[in-house]
């Protein structure tokens, strides 16, 4: 089954057994999540020589760990007989021991010790240095570290692309660089397909309008108060991560209700637009969402930042985390960790009204006629032409399907490719400094 | 509903604590280990009846009066919990994290206000909860109309067909005794799940 057969991603239809079908969600941890870039941590949560984070990457377990000398990312999972290593979320230590016979490993994943060891020095044939945790190729940007198991993917730079000049909108917005809130990851499962949360990050503020109403009306009012029209706003799209966003630099963050939050950013106003020029300052907090090919997403204006881990093609888990400038007041900081939680969390007004509409998309594929039936990925309204002169593919209006479009061919592609030579990446612009 | 949109209470006018008066609260939960004396058997009675009412009044969605039991100087905190190695120096519970709720009695109003709006598509048709409160131990504290009190509790609730979710936890309560009752002050909720197993908590505690 050739996947780009399965998504038409110029009218715009995609059929929903890409949602459902147990042999395509294997095919998508080959083909897209071991060879992708993922994120893995930010730099804060592993700061210090022997901090350490577990997490997933795909369906595989990994920890993510500061050596002497950088972050190692590994598997979490030993190559004596396979037993799980490490059972804690985050943590400190040297070395990371197996529960099982007691296999030790460094925080570069590598075999140091074990019971017994004269046992293995005896074994003819056996060296330490064939038996350690398989690492990952580790790059970093503006905090984010990512990670993947793929020799031949290009470098995070070029698999970023053109995106990472938006992305300074949120992660260079103000100097000294930026943190996780404190806590570990708010985590939830939800029993939907991942590309659900992830395409209406890439690119559904339609369903805002709707699905969001209850959630905004206490904090705003009906319809908000906060604008979502085509004019002054836009996609963008670069190597299948998305983002849609209007000029409002605080749009998104106005949901949150409260004062002294919107107080701060507009007085941080001049600041940034001098920092970033006024095209991507008011992208900071703006209406607005965002994918990072392939399940890591995030809101400006909230500044959550999630990753939309799969676990099997009915479920989901997703791991949340809430990201902000370092510079930031302690006491703003606070405000966003409410403001982030009370919204954008399995608590939060808005988050709580998006699950039920992910989980039924998912679960009405059970129906052998339903799932034959094609999805409408098609809404191209006038607006949305070629804006040239700007990084990446650019649309007018965030109000469409152009992005979730561009996602899924990405998705398909690399579906389809048997190697990084049949699915190249379009040459990076060179970011251009100030767009107005 | 355009009466009720057109009439949207000011909730920047509701009851609110500072930073610093959240933390306060949230010291106190942290402390609260069973220490003072244990009350009399009628107090107990009148603290568990509290308890029935109040776990009926949110089964039966009757969300104003609930909110009518909540002191103006509410602390609400339900923290994360993470998976952490017993040797691990960090305090398991800071209230300086990311949390599941950490609310004040104007949060909660919002909160209430949503269902109320009528807008919420993923509570029409209603959940159906079922709460249960169980273990209930209460002792005196410095203030003789406050009242330390450790109980657990299931939460149950179902939707549409088969979306299920029970959620089992502990709760430490600051209760005050008022005229013809109690009223919540401070309230942590402990839920078991690192990860919660569930996709939302569209539910009070
Ligand atoms: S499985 Fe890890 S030491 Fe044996
Ligand atoms: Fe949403």
């Amino acid at each position: 089954m050739r996947m780009r057969d399965l998504v038409d991603t110029d009218f715009g239809t995609v059929d929903r057994r890409i949602f459902w079908d147990r042999a395509i969600y294997d095919r998508e941890l080959e083909r897209v999540f071991a060879r992708s870039w993922l994120f893995v941590a930010h730099e804060c949560q592993v700061e210090t020589p022997g901090a350490f984070v577990t997490t997933y990457m795909g369906e595989d377990s990994v920890i993510v760990a500061r050596g002497d000398d950088g972050i190692n990312v590994f598997l979490n999972s030993c190559p004596h007989r396979g037993n799980r290593v490490c059972f804690a979320d985050s943590g400190e230590g040297r070395q990371f021991t197996c529960n099982y016979h007691g296999w030790a490993f460094g925080l570069d994943g590598a075999l140091r010790k074990m019971p017994k060891m004269g046992l293995y020095k005896s074994t003819p044939g056996f060296r330490m240095e064939d038996w350690g945790l398989k690492r990952a190729r580790v790059a970093s940007y503006q905090g984010l570290v990512f990670a993947t198991f793929c020799d031949e993917a290009p470098p995070l730079a070029d698999w970023l692309g053109n995106f990472r000049w938006y992305l300074d909108a949120v992660l260079d917005a103000e100097e000294g660089g930026t943190e996780f809130l404190p806590g570990g990851a708010t985590r939830s499962v939800m029993r939907c397909n991942w590309k659900f949360p992830a395409d209406n990050f890439v690119g559904d503020i339609y369903h805002a309008l709707w699905t969001h109403l209850g959630g905004a009306d206490p904090a705003l009012g009906r319809h908000g108060g906060v604008k979502v029209e085509n004019e002054g706003s836009y996609q963008v799209s670069a190597n299948g991560h998305g983002w849609e966003f209007n000029n409002s630099f605080l749009g998104n963050a106005a949901t949150m209700g409260d004062r002294e939050i919107l107080r701060y950013m507009r007085s941080r106003q001049d600041a940034i637009t001098a920092r970033l020029g006024k095209f991507r300052a008011d992208m900071w907090g703006s209406v607005a969402s965002a994918t990072i090919f392939p399940n890591f997403s995030f809101l400006p204006g909230y500044f959550t930042f999630r990753s939309f881990q799969p676990k099997g093609p009915h479920q989901t888990e997703i791991h949340a985390w809430t990201l902000v400038p370092r510079n930031m007041p302690s006491d703003i900081k606070d405000r966003f960790r409410r403001g982030s939680m009370r919204t954008f969390s399995p608590s939060g007004l808005l988050e709580m009204d998006d699950g039920e509409n992910w989980e039924h998309s998912t679960s009405a594929n059970a129906g052998w006629v339903t799932r034959h039936q094609r999805l409408c990925y098609a809404m191209a309204p006038i607006a949305e032409a070629d804006l040239v002169g700007l990084p990446g593919t650019v649309t007018a209006g965030q109000l469409s399907d152009a992005n979730q479009r561009l996602f899924y061919k990405r998705w398909a592609e690399m579906m389809d490719a048997q190697s990084w030579a049949d699915m190249p990446l379009p040459p990076a612009m060179v970011a251009q400094g100030t767009a107005t | 509903m355009t009466a009720t949109a057109e009439r949207k209470p000011d909730y920047a006018t509701y009851p609110r604590l500072t930073m610093a008066q959240a933390r306060a609260a949230a010291a106190q939960l942290l402390a609260m280990r069973g220490d003072g004396a244990a009350v009399d058997d009628p107090t107990l009675l009148a603290i568990e009846r509290f308890y029935r009412l109040e776990a009926r009044l949110l089964d039966e969605e009757r969300h104003d009066e609930w909110y009518g039991l909540l002191a103006d100087d509410l602390f609400y905190w339900m923290p994360l919990r993470e998976n952490r190695f017993r040797r691990d120096p960090r305090p398991p519970l800071d209230p300086a994290a990311m949390a599941l709720f950490d609310e004040c009695k104007a949060d909660i109003a919002v909160r209430l206000g949503r269902l109320a709006s009528n807008l919420v598509w993923s509570e029409d048709p209603p959940t159906r909860h079922v709460y249960v409160v169980s273990n209930v131990e209460a002792f005196s504290t410095e203030l003789p109309t406050e009242f330390e009190v450790h109980s657990s509790f299931v939460q149950h609730r179902n939707r549409s067909e088969h979306d299920e979710a029970t959620l089992m936890g502990r709760r430490r309560d600051l209760l005050r005794r008022v005229e013809g009752g109690f009223q919540l002050a401070r309230r942590l909720i402990l839920l078991p799940q690192s990860v919660l197993l569930t996709k939302n908590l569209s539910a009070f505690f």
